[in-house]
């Protein structure tokens, strides 16, 4: 085979390095939430300063995610990104429809919990993953 | 949009991962180009181009200009007539 020349770098290494560092990013955003979410009760009895900082750490954590994920989306090439880009808009717009729906049947009594955000969050991510795994296999 | 993607690589004897090493893109957007799923953007067909050292116009082509050039031709053949 001749006449084919690739990058330097490939884009299956770029793709993998940058998906290696935002599931970094991911793990510690996660870590540093549990730490927020549960640190005032088990670590440091509610101390005021500990839970700033947590507070604080959990923030800049999830800015160093955030920004993980839009190199990660730089780096993917152009259908990937569609595909990425389509589950992201999908996921938003199930975030700006339910949350009201969810709070008026909990309001009037119609489900038997607490619409916590929580839900809303475990909700984004089921249908992040779904539109990806959708999108994927759309193109396959 | 149609494209010839596929006949160039065979030509060539080069398999999806090599030639998606070559455009820099991902084995599953050369299948989906090759399989018309996805259209590229500008910018690789140009690279697509570069590659095969073909104009973008005898890899990519738009059925629906075929369709544009037959009626413009049928109506030219309509006016020489009248």
């Amino acid at each position: 085979m001749s006449q084919l020349k690739s990058p330097e770098i490939g884009y299956c290494l770029r793709v993998r390095t940058s998906t290696i560092r935002l599931a970094r990013w991911t793990g510690l955003w996660v870590a540093a939430t549990a730490l927020m979410s549960f640190g005032p009760v088990f670590l440091w009895n509610k101390a005021v300063v500990f839970t700033l900082f947590a507070v604080g750490l959990s923030v800049a954590v999830g800015a160093g995610m955030i920004l993980a994920n839009k190199n990660y989306l730089a780096e993917l090439d152009e259908l990937q990104r569609k595909v990425y880009l389509d589950a992201l808009a999908i996921t938003v717009g199930v975030a700006v429809i339910v949350p009201i729906p969810y709070k008026v049947l909990e309001k009037y009594a119609v489900i038997p919990f607490h619409a916590d955000v929580e839900h809303l969050m475990m909700l984004m991510s089921l249908t992040f993953v779904v539109s990806l795994i959708y999108g994927t296999r759309r193109y396959r | 949009m149609k494209n010839r993607l596929k006949v160039l690589r065979a030509e060539r004897n080069w398999t999806q991962a090599e030639l998606a090493d070559a455009l820099d893109v991902s084995r599953q957007t050369i299948n989906a180009i090759e399989t018309g799923k996805f259209d590229p953007s500008l910018p690789l067909a140009f690279r697509a181009a570069r590659l095969f050292a073909l104009r973008i116009e005898e890899i990519f082509h738009d059925p629906a200009m075929d369709n544009d050039r037959s009626n413009l031709a049928t109506e030219i053949k309509k006016d020489t007539y009248v």
